[in-house]
């Protein structure tokens, strides 16, 4: 059916477009232009070029928030995305129990993150905590420690809580795939004398592939966007070891009111959120591989 | 003549949209305009159970006494208020009609950016006659101009002790380092945890550090510090900060210290699992609320060798700031000037806060600390600002060393060598 009048597919897109240009171009564009300017926010702003950006160069907290990131993402690849496809393996075994599992696994993820991170500050508590008290009940009191307190272990810390939350949402994804894979393939496999791990290694996983690397990416660049967490339970210490580089940008922006600077800080993040998106997509297409999902 | 066709369907279409956007924004303007209630918004930081229930006290006062206004009272903890909190509100749509703040340079910053409405006029009026000394606005002037209306007087940083573990391990109150260093001792050999300090937003064990550095460079030097006129990383701020480095590395502080909130810092205090907690006169509020029973007293830092007034105090006064963009000056004053009523004053005292006008205390029967403390502020030879009342950024550095140097990270040098370099490398003020 032809529409009545030639203007009528521009009328109907055009809420669309203006939504996309207030909430996403006019932002964009607005954060790139802040970037050049000294501004607190409310006093008058001063055209400063591209010193924000040298300034963030230089700026050794700025870059350890990003040294962070990177670590903190090579602890949820291993305790979201692995510890994810690993429940997934379980929870898709023949049992009476797994769906109560499946269930127990997830819950976390429909949990807000700030009561988790309230949750777990309770736990890593080196004065009245659960963890430091169920290794003492067990004798392994030596092993007691400030965990949130110690640069060493603050980051770990924080990691195996987002892992906590994260694994169960990822162990949905992979589920899903896995009860895609036929039945007959996998029928075939223990005809042949597969053991369940086998079957796991050699078939399902290889067939999850696709999925796998959708989590990947999905877990690299949500590490970016991670925040409430890492501000409720460290707030970036001990001395900046949780750092990252939402925490650091809400503390320039809103602490010191250095809008500006927050905003080259941004655009900064932005590039490489999206710089590594197309590392990764570049990668994944000479491997020949395409995403079905 | 396509194209162009094109871009005046597209405008037609842009305006049509934009038309109904901005009706359904006109339709959601308050009831103000359309003739209905005044309604004023008042913010700020929560001050303790006790102190949060008296705003609402006041909402209800106010409410009865002016038929047709409302009160809308926004109070958000405390630390979210100080850093993103109140910065929202004041941009957002809705901005508060009056807010709290403290003196000093965030009372100039919001000065300088516009949000400051002159109340020295009404100040001066009937409404608020024989209220206040002239020593109540020291830090709320700017170029014979008032800006606040005061609230109450913090001493920002006081040692709190809990008498009965102090009488029990027969422990009197220290007046000196040395002496506060052998008290910890004595305290730690007995089994008790001498300080619980809850450093994790790094501002409480600052506030400490600033009160000792001042007192061994003097009050002069330590202001120039956070200036940035005179060096951080100076042979007597090193000095200073061992003295805090000295509580860590002995055992006397807990080790949890640069993850634990404040709150929970003065819990576990309140609670008795501590002998002492450095912290500010707020602590009075929360001790109201929550243990009643529990016999605290407090002591200035102990003196320590420098060349800086060792009987000064670290402290700061607070007020509320009329919003120079209300569209409400009038009636907002009007709620300020019933919160600095006499009888409504009282009630702050009662629920531990030293209110800074003239007659607090009068026929009530006020929390002893409060009134030693409200004394106290009032008698000292010298009131040193904390850091971040002075510069923020400079003093984020400056906690930053002192939070290395109470969590055993760094060496007082190394933690102060290094806030040096980043003030170097802060944009100039």
């Amino acid at each position: 059916m032809r529409p009545s009048a030639r203007w009528t597919p521009y009328l109907l897109i055009a809420p669309a477009l203006l939504m996309f240009t207030f909430v996403v171009l006019v932002p964009v564009l607005g954060t790139f232009g802040l970037s050049t300017f000294s501004w607190s926010g409310t006093n008058t702003a001063k055209f400063i070029g591209i010193d924000n950006f040298t300034r963030a160069a230089k700026d050794d907290v700025y870059l350890q928030s990003y040294r962070n990131t990177f670590i903190y993402i090579g602890f949820t690849l291993v305790l979201e995305v692995g510890v994810g496809l690993v429940l997934a393996g379980l929870v898709s075994m023949k049992g009476k129990r797994t769906a109560w599992y499946r269930a127990a696994f997830f819950v976390p993820v429909m949990l807000p993150m700030v009561v988790i991170a309230v949750l777990w500050g309770f736990i890593y508590s080196n004065d009245a905590g659960l963890l430091n008290a169920i290794l003492d009940k067990i004798g392994l009191g030596g092993l007691s420690h400030v965990w949130l307190g110690d640069p060493a272990t603050a980051l770990p810390a924080v990691s195996v809580v987002s892992g906590w939350v994260y694994a169960g949402f990822y162990m949905a994804i992979f589920y899903a795939g896995l009860q895609r894979i036929p039945a007959s393939l996998l029928e075939a496999a223990a005809l042949d004398g597969a053991s369940e791990w086998k079957i796991f290694t050699r078939i399902k996983i290889p067939l999850l592939r696709n999925m796998v690397e959708v989590a990947v990416l999905l877990c690299v660049t949500g590490a970016f966007q991670s925040f409430d967490l890492f501000y409720v339970l460290t707030n970036g210490g001990p001395d900046h070891s949780t750092e990252i580089v939402t925490t650091y940008l809400v503390q320039v922006v809103f602490r010191d009111h250095e809008v500006g600077y927050g905003a080259a800080m941004s655009v900064v993040l932005a590039v490489v959120v999206v710089g590594i998106g197309l590392i990764y997509a570049r990668l994944r297409r000479k491997d020949g591989a395409d995403l079905e999902y | 003549m396509t194209v162009r066709r094109h871009f005046r369907v597209l405008a037609i279409a842009g305006a049509i949209t934009l038309s109904l956007g901005l009706s359904a924004c006109n339709s959601s303007k308050n009831d103000t305009q359309a003739g209905g209630p005044v309604t004023i918004r008042i913010a700020m930081g929560s001050s303790g159970a006790d102190v949060d229930k008296t705003f609402t006290t006041l909402k209800t006062q106010y409410e009865a006494k002016y038929p047709g206004r409302k009160v809308e009272v926004i109070i958000q903890e405390d630390d979210t208020y100080e850093t993103i909190g109140l910065s929202n509100l004041l941009s957002s749509r809705n901005a508060p009609d009056a807010y709290f703040e403290w003196s000093g340079t965030r009372m100039y910053t919001k000065v300088d950016e516009g949000y400051a409405a002159d109340v020295a006029e009404v100040l001066n009026g009937p409404q608020f006659a024989g209220r206040f000394n002239p020593g109540a606005f020291k830090g709320m002037t700017r170029d014979g101009k008032t800006y606040m209306v005061p609230w109450t007087g913090d001493v920002t940083d006081v040692v709190w002790y809990n008498k009965k573990i102090f009488a029990d391990n027969a422990i009197t109150v220290p007046t000196t380092w040395d002496e506060f260093m052998a008290v910890n001792q004595k305290l730690k050999d007995a089994g008790i945890t001498p300080i619980v300090e809850g450093n994790k937003d790094k501002w409480p064990v600052g506030n400490w550090g600033s009160q000792l550095v001042s007192r061994v460079i003097g009050e002069q030097q330590y202001e120039d510090m956070m200036l940035r006129k005179a060096p951080m990383n100076s042979p007597g701020v090193v000095q200073a900060l061992t003295h805090l480095k000295g509580l860590a590395d002995n055992g006397y502080i807990n080790a949890s210290v640069n993850a634990l909130p404040d709150d929970q810092a003065m819990s576990q205090f309140l609670l008795g699992k501590a002998a002492m907690t450095a912290i500010g006169s707020w602590l009075v509020a929360d001790q109201v609320s929550q243990a009643k029973d529990l016999q605290v007293g407090y002591f200035n830092t102990p003196s320590v060798p420098g060349s800086g007034d060792q009987q000064s105090v670290l402290g700061v006064s607070t007020g509320f700031m009329v919003n120079a963009k209300s569209a409400h000056i009038p009636e907002t004053v009007d709620f300020l000037a019933l919160m600095s009523a006499s009888d409504n004053t009282k009630l702050f005292v009662k629920a531990g806060v030293a209110p800074l006008t003239v007659d607090p205390f009068a026929g009530v029967a006020a929390d002893p600390n409060t009134v030693s403390l409200a004394k106290l502020l009032e008698s000292s030879p010298v009131v040193v600002k904390p850091a971040d009342n002075i510069d923020v950024k400079v003093a984020g550095e400056f906690y930053d060393a002192v939070a290395a140097v109470i969590g055993g990270l760094k060496s007082p040098q190394e933690a102060l060598d290094r806030a040096q370099t980043r003030v170097d490398a802060l944009p100039k003020a």
